[in-house]
Parts: C-alpha cells; structure tokens; sequence
C-alpha cells in the first residue's frame, strides 16, 4: 500500500485574500459618491435686528444697513448700489464698523437665491452679525 | 509509535459569506452615521449656493420649503398653517431648547416666503436661526 503524502507547500494559497477589503472600499467610495452632495449643505446664521431702547440707537448709529429692493438694486447705508458694486460698497464701511454687524431688509418678491447671494457677500467682505428685518 | 497524521484538506463547497457580511456590515455603519444628517424631507429643494461656512455639523431642526411650495420641518411634511405648532413642539423636547433652527429654502422661492418662515419659526421659541446653502466649491 502506497504512502499518502499531504502536500501543502508550493501550489497552497499563501497570498492574503484582498478581496472583502476591496468590497468594503468600493462600497465605501460608491456611498461617498451619493453622500457628499447631501452633506456638503451649510449655512449662514440670521439673527432679528433689535427695534429700539437706549442702547439700540448706539447699535443702529454702528450697524450697516442694506436693503435689497425689487429691482434688484441695493441701498447701502441709504445710498444707492448696483447689485455688482455690493463688495466694493461694503468693503470701507466694514472696515471702519467696530461691531461689523449688518442688517439686510429685503422685498418680499425677490428671490431667495438673490438674497442669500447678498449675506454671502457681506459675510465675505468681513461682516460679524447679520440680522434681517421683518415687514 | 504513532504517527500523527494531518488534517485531511477537503475541498471548500460552501460560499464564502464573508465579503458580504462585511460589506453589510459597512452600510450598517455607514448608515447609522449618516442618519442624523439626513433627516431633511425628501422634496425637491435647489439650494442657494454661497461660500459662507456656518452652523455645520450643528444638530438642528430643520424646516423644508420645497420649489413646490411644500413645507416640512425634519424629515415630516406638514400643512404650512401648522407649522408653527409642529415646531413649537419639537422645540418643547428636552435637549431642544437651544436647538439651531435651518431654514432650507428654494433658491427660487419668493423671500416673503421665507421671511415668514423665520417669524413661525421665531414665534414657535427657536433661539437660534440659520439659513441653508450649498457650498459653493469655486474659487472665488
């Protein structure tokens, strides 16, 4: 009766098996892919500007006020802006407002792309506080 | 003497299970930490897009109005006259006093709009108020 020899080397499986990392980082790759879109939303925090009291005519003297009218044009500090010269109205009042705080009135019939577009611009330019006012 | 003999090795039949239990495993994860974050109702919303980054990765209530019209607050569309009581609600939950409040508006939706949805929101107790963006990914 012949010897039953157990072969185990050369031809054996020695390489480790790659293939469930593979798995779990394509997975991974392809729920990024999905995800990031959902997750790249952020924001641009509002407050309500204050009405009045002793200590609210000091912030209203300090506050920059812009209004976005229906035709799209701004006022800024009651003069008026194009809607490109936004930046370059902002930049010297900003730098020269201890609080940088900036109150946005806006019409009711502008879009809110239009007036998210404004805050973003303001916070760029530098502004702390942002508040809206209501009707 | 005895001689000990190796286990005999006898071909593998079944299926291998384990990439796929791995990879369960990951969407389980996965899923469980993303699943705050996405608790926004499913309707349609294009963002207004702005480089500010602010209030992320904050918990928060969010309230949804949709290119549609359609209101929701969380991941629940309600009737835009019941709104504010169904945010007063949420608001009134332990841990929630303070809660950040997002307003995730269409670009193209009209701003009396959301001016109205900052004064509900207000007058349900929200403390803090944040309006939703898509990061803008250019440069400036």
């Amino acid at each position: 009766m012949g010897r039953k020899r157990f072969h185990t080397g050369g031809n054996g499986i020695t390489d480790p098996n790659l293939t469930p990392l593979i798995d779990v980082c394509l997975v991974l790759v392809v729920i990024l892919l999905v995800a990031t879109p959902m997750t790249l939303q952020s924001g641009i925090a509002v407050s309500r500007a204050g009405k009045g009291g002793k200590s609210g005519v000091e912030a209203r003297a300090s506050r920059i006020e812009i209004t976005i009218r229906d035709d799209q044009n701004l006022t800024v500090n009651r003069t008026l802006v194009p809607r490109s010269g936004l930046r370059a109205a902002l930049r010297p009042l900003l730098a020269s407002s201890q609080t940088r705080d900036v109150v946005v009135q806006c019409a009711d019939g502008v879009s809110h792309g239009t007036f998210v577009s404004v805050l973003d611009e303001a916070k760029v330019e530098g502004a702390g506080r942002i508040a809206v006012i209501g009707r | 003497m005895r001689r000990r003999h190796a286990p005999r090795q006898e071909p593998i039949t079944r299926i291998n299970v384990t990439p796929i239990i791995d990879v369960a495993l990951v969407l389980v994860i996965i899923l469980l930490v993303t699943a705050p974050m996405l608790s926004v109702a499913d309707l349609p919303v294009d963002l207004p897009a702005a480089h500010t980054r602010e209030a992320e990765s904050q918990r928060n209530v969010s309230i949804t109005l949709s290119s549609g019209g359609h209101v929701a607050v969380d991941e629940e569309v309600v009737e835009r006259a019941s709104l504010r009581a169904e945010l007063a609600e949420r608001l009134r939950k332990p841990g929630n006093e303070n809660v950040l409040v997002v307003v995730r508006a269409d670009a193209g939706a009209p701003y009396g709009a959301v001016r109205e949805l900052l004064a509900d929101a207000r007058a349900a107790g929200a403390k803090r108020l944040a309006i939703a963006t898509r990061q803008k990914t250019e440069t400036r």
